[in-house]
């Protein structure tokens, strides 16, 4: 092939800090992920909810007699003796699945990858630590999240205001942004550091997929099977899935059982161990991979 | 404009595990072009790898231009350019994308990491490929985008590992044609790490030899491609008598092809007069005597063949 021997440009700019490239991190690999179509797939199921809500808002708050029989099921608003019926619980947890499904495919485009074609060595090469690698795929992950259950819930608060008499509902209600954003966050950072230490593990798909189901799957039918064997509910901890519902349910206010009380401070702890491995190992993995690779 | 040399090494050693990497070496690396050669495991990445950044030395100082690296390494870092030996492919990614990432790494902003990005895929010669996926394209192709991922932050320097490596001859002359006009253009410092000893003889002005971890030469190529005084080429006519009493008082003597030339070593003390009155002794006539010409590759071999056989033995 001819070389185009155009002239050489010098460049002078500014250039900005490595948190800063952590941001580019994020970008690619968003867009890596939305080049493939199955996730845009996964997207558009994951919005089918989202637009049954729409809808039901639409009909509980616009069509008389129809609209009272929504709203005995879900309930919009912060009520602490409704929480059970709290439509934006039910529509997170809903979302959840999604959630578990996307990344269950996302694991080995989001970092599996990177490991296996070294594009791990093109981001440390570039004066990036292995923490600011790590926050930039964090952050793609918890974007992918946020974009099917914190993104469309909030939504829902926005509709559900606009269809209300006054705009007194988003002032009066505002504790509903601070569940969702709670839930979503709890969510982002366990599935987050979960799915990144299986990827950088396992690296291809079917491996990360399979894993990360049976880590779910497995981990609740153990917890329970242990539970009833021994009668006490601390083994419901080892239920991941689990213990991440406890703990966004706590920002909503509500305990599915009265036991939850009292675990849910145990399932934070148990996150949060869990969350400190998946980074250490993640850390280890790339400190071990800059040396020798 | 600050005159310090790209990288001064002050008694750096560096261990993984039990394994000396590089064994307490000092070197300075000058503004220019440097060859960095050595065999397989002679600590060539590893010396890179630590002006990068991405290690830190057990032990020594590393200054870069002029600064404590580990004082301003982030800041330090994003002076060098550099091109890694192994693809590193991100699937998915367009050809300009990848570029524009690269400049985003390095702390440009979106807008401008695109604009630059399409200017030095033009520069590199895959302008009309720059939309393509990264995976499809060819060796070469691909050896062009990573040239054009470390210059798109217009570094002052580039580290360039291996960046003829894979490609076919016509390939690789127009990478080297690629390099020496920016190095002519871009007026940078390179910093070539290769195997290639003839890609070194062609670019570089000086040359850094590792073996086994320690610098066996560095300084200027050019010394050390000059004629040798202690080897000569021999053509004579007579008896080859008078090389039997060459043999005898210590010249190495290498027999050529036919029986009227030969390599001769000489020990030290010894002049070409010597030679001659030698052979006129014994009844031999010489019409040749040429001092050996060494390429770089013979250099390299009887450098790192001596390092090997004498350890503690430095340039």
């Amino acid at each position: 092939m001819q070389i185009d021997l155009a002239h050489y440009h010098r460049w002078e700019g500014r250039l900005r800090g490595p948190w800063y490239s952590a941001l580019a991190v994020t970008r690619a690999t968003l867009r890596q992920v939305f080049r493939r179509k199955v996730f845009w797939i996964l997207l558009a199921l994951g919005m089918l909810n989202f637009l049954l809500y729409f809808a039901l808002i639409y009909a509980g708050t616009q069509l008389p007699g129809v609209g009272d029989r929504i709203m005995e099921r879900f309930d919009f608003t912060v009520h602490p003796d409704a929480q059970r019926r709290n439509g934006y619980l039910r529509f997170m947890e809903q979302q959840g699945l999604v959630v578990m499904v996307m990344m269950a495919f996302a694991g080995s485009v989001i970092i599996g990858g990177d490991f296996r074609q070294r594009g791990v060595s093109f981001y440390l090469a570039h004066g990036l630590s292995p923490w600011h690698y790590l926050w930039g795929k964090w952050l793609a992950v918890a974007v992918l999240l946020g974009s099917v259950t914190v993104l469309p819930a909030l939504v829902l608060f926005v509709e559900y205001g606009m269809f209300t008499s006054d705009f007194h509902y988003w002032w009066e209600n505002k504790a509903v942004v601070v569940s969702v954003l709670g839930y979503g966050l709890v969510m982002a950072v366990v599935l987050g550091a979960v799915l990144l230490a299986l990827g950088a593990w396992l690296r291809k798909t079917v491996p990360i997929a399979i894993t990360w189901t049976s880590l779910f799957l497995l981990s609740a039918a153990w917890s329970e099977q242990l539970r009833r064997t021994t009668g006490d509910p601390h083994w419901r901890l080892l239920n991941l899935w689990r213990d991440i519902r406890c703990v966004g349910r706590a920002f909503f206010g509500f305990y599915a059982r009265r036991e939850d009380v009292q675990l849910a401070p145990w399932a934070a702890g148990a996150l949060a161990a869990v969350v400190l491995i998946c980074v250490g190992y993640l850390w280890a993995k790339l400190v071990h991979w800059r040396r020798w690779e | 404009m600050c005159e310090a040399p790209v990288a001064r090494l002050t008694e750096v050693t560096h261990r993984y595990g039990s394994t000396v990497a590089l064994d307490c070496i000092s070197l300075q690396l000058p503004r220019g072009t440097v060859g960095l050669v050595g065999n397989n495991g002679a600590g060539k990445s590893t010396l890179l790898k630590i002006l990068l950044g991405m290690l830190r030395p057990s032990q020594g100082q590393v200054e870069v231009f002029g600064v404590q690296l580990h004082q301003a390494a982030s800041t330090l870092r994003r002076r060098f350019g550099y091109m890694a030996e192994a693809d590193a492919v991100l699937p998915l990614l367009q050809g300009v994308e990848y570029v524009a990432l690269s400049g985003q790494l390095y702390g440009m902003s979106r807008r401008q990491s695109f604009r630059r990005a399409h200017e030095v895929l033009g520069y590199v010669g895959l302008g009309e490929l720059r939309y393509r996926p990264v995976e499809q394209y060819s060796r070469g192709n691909l050896q062009r985008l990573k040239l054009a991922a470390a210059l798109v932050h217009d570094p002052d320097v580039l580290l360039l590992d291996e960046p003829t490596n894979g490609l076919d001859p016509p390939g690789r002359d127009a990478m080297l044609r690629l390099l020496e006009d920016l190095i002519a253009q871009g007026q940078k410092s390179v910093v070539l790490c290769t195997h290639l000893l003839g890609d070194v003889q062609r670019l570089c002005e000086h040359v850094v030899i590792l073996a086994r971890g320690r610098v066996v030469y560095q300084g200027p190529l050019a010394p050390l491609l000059q004629l040798r005084t202690d080897q000569y080429l021999v053509r004579w006519q007579g008896s080859q008598e008078w090389l039997h009493h060459l043999r005898c008082q210590g010249v190495q003597i290498t027999p050529g092809a036919n029986g009227s030339q030969a390599l001769l070593g000489l020990p030290s003390g010894w002049s070409t007069q010597r030679l001659f009155q030698v052979a006129q002794q014994h009844g031999a006539i010489l019409h040749t005597l040429r001092p050996v010409e060494e390429d770089l590759q013979s250099v390299f071999l009887r450098l790192s063949e001596k390092a090997n056989s004498d350890p503690k033995a430095e340039a």
